[in-house]
């Protein structure tokens, strides 16, 4: 069942000439894992956006098409009222501090207040996302004595504790070190599992292609290819410059060597090993 | 950023609202009674109460901070009031009268009053208090929301620009020396400053409308706020006080 469907959505930033989202058709089932990735300035910001109604109610422009999300439609659909469905983690974690709280703890409850839960459950969700991103020896600090990847970590405390059923995060590790990023993406797999929809961009093809069920690659504010990591890396793109899996990259390499051509690719460590086992000699 | 300090007093434990009960009584009362002996029991029940808040020593660099402007209205209130006839004494050839060192002691009371009953306040309730206690008793939840931001905005302000400070400074920029060459070399810092604030406000706003901000319902404060028992008999004798000397004023 479909739980995010885009028609033809079309999507022009205020005072700019070229389409930012540019005829988008695709639809997303409940509990996907769903990555994003393509150059910089293809439009992936933008497409989350438009998930969660900052487009078209916040950036104003011209927008055509329609998407809807849970069965809202999200241009005639609030933000306010998307925020508890639709959440969203921005690439920028220091614009996601609120500025307003003393503590991490405050920080992450600050949606939960705002959506005037009981006292008792806002404890509750905020120690479980502490817990969830490793935040406990940070919880009485200052939201601004924290370093980059402390503070990416916080605005994701603090949007899953909202329990929106679906999560968009950009670019979510990109100020954090291997260890770090690697908690995040467990810890979205772990929301994953337990049925939340989840659509990640990243650059960090290894870990998309580990966790995610499909992948969209867009391109010029196009979608280029929506399909699994093993199809969409199998596929030549000529024009785009997208960087496969290491993985992937040797097993293609001793395939093009071999003049194999095929359809889907191992896309992790553990699927290139089996795969040069099985082609040895 | 703030001027609270913390101590361990009933005054502390109070309602932030009930010490601004206190400030409406202690502001008006010696203004609708104008005589010595009301503005002189406002500013001593304020001290007492400033005292039992462990606080006191925290308002004589104030009070020192007025001392001359309060000096000098009793040498000019008292050397040339208009109503000035008894002589009290005199200084070589400088004149003072009763009246006019009469009228500078009730205008002395009163500014020491007011400024220890604004101490009160502010030196015994963190800012966050007071601003969830008005949040709660309606005010807008926006405004709640950039008062506590720009307590905290100021410090990393104050950071940002040393931060730039440094940085101008590492590329040869003259930031030390005389006031003017600190005042030129003060324009050129404005710019990022100003900049980063004001590219990011717009993703900050997006950022808060993502976490529900304009969300229409009744918000929670996580934050428990503890009553004490003496806050509404407290509050009440302030209403009481302020319309005692209302009374008074027609009657009297
Ligand atoms: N606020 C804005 N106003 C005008 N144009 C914008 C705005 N934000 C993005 N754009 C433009 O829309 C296009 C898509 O930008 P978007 O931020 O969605 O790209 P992206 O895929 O997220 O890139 P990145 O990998 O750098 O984050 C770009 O051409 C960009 O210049
Ligand atoms: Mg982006």
């Amino acid at each position: 069942m479909s739980i995010i469907k885009a028609e033809a959505l079309r999507y022009k930033y205020p005072m700019q000439d070229e389409l930012a989202l540019d005829h988008l058709s695709f639809s997303i089932d409940k509990g996907e894992f769903i990555g994003i990735i393509g150059e910089n300035g293809a439009g992936k910001s933008t497409l989350c956006q438009a998930l969660n109604g900052l487009v078209p109610h916040f950036h104003k422009g011209a927008y055509g098409g329609t998407v809807t999300v849970a069965g809202k439609t999200v241009h005639e659909t609030s933000v306010g009222e998307l925020s508890t469905i639709v959440g969203m983690v921005f690439e920028n974690p220091v614009v996601q501090i609120t500025g307003a709280k003393l503590t991490v703890y405050e920080e992450i409850a600050f949606g939960l207040e705002n959506l005037g839960l009981p006292r008792s459950t806002i404890i509750e969700r905020v120690d479980e996302a502490i817990e969830l991103l490793n935040l406990a020896e940070v919880r009485d600090k200052s939201p601004f004595a924290l370093s980059g990847g402390q503070m990416q970590r916080v605005a994701i405390a603090g949007m899953i504790a909202m329990r929106p059923e679906i999560m968009i995060f950009d670019e979510p590790t990109s100020q954090l070190d291997p260890q770090g990023a690697t908690e995040v993406f467990e810890a979205i797999e772990t929301l994953s599992r337990n049925g939340v929809t989840v659509l990640v961009v990243s650059h960090q093809m290894e870990r998309l292609a580990r966790h995610a069920d499909r992948i969209m690659l867009m391109h010029g504010g196009r979608l280029v290819a929506f399909d699994t990591p093993e199809r969409l890396f199998a596929m030549d793109f000529s024009g785009i410059s997208v960087r496969r899996p290491v993985y992937t990259e040797i097993v293609r390499t001793v395939q093009k060597a071999g003049g194999i051509s095929a359809e889907t690719v191992p896309v992790t460590l553990e699927g290139a090993a089996e795969w040069l086992v099985k082609h040895r000699g | 950023m703030s001027l609270y300090v913390d101590r361990p007093s009933v005054i502390h434990r109070l309602d932030p609202l009930t010490k601004l009960c206190y400030i409406a009584a202690a502001v008006t009362v010696p203004f609708i009674c104008p005589v010595k002996s009301v503005a002189l029991l406002v500013a001593a029940v304020t001290y007492i109460l400033l005292a039992a808040g462990r606080v006191v020593t925290k308002v004589l660099p104030l009070l020192g901070f007025v001392a001359p402007v309060l000096l000098s209205i009793f040498i000019i209130q008292g050397m040339f009031m208009p109503d000035n006839h008894a002589l009290v004494f005199r200084i070589g050839p400088l004149y003072f009268y009763k009246e006019g060192l009469s009228y500078a002691a009730l205008l002395s009371l009163r500014v020491i009053g007011i400024l220890g009953a604004f101490s009160l306040l502010v030196l015994t309730t963190k800012p966050s208090d007071l601003i969830q206690a008005l949040m709660e008793k309606g005010l807008p939840p926006e405004i709640g929301y950039v008062l506590n931001a720009v307590l905290q905005i100021i410090p990393q302000m104050a950071n940002a620009l040393q931060r730039i400070t440094d940085a101008q400074r590492a590329r040869g920029l003259e930031t030390d020396g005389r006031l003017l060459d600190r005042i030129k070399a003060f324009f050129p810092l404005i710019g990022p400053v100003v900049m980063n604030a004001f590219v990011e406000t717009k993703d900050r706003a997006m950022a808060l409308e993502v976490r529900a901000f304009n969300s229409k319902t009744k918000r929670t404060f996580l934050h428990v706020r503890k009553k004490h028992p003496a806050d509404v008999a407290l509050r009440i004798m302030c209403l009481a006080a302020i319309i005692l000397a209302v009374v008074w004023r027609l009657v009297g």
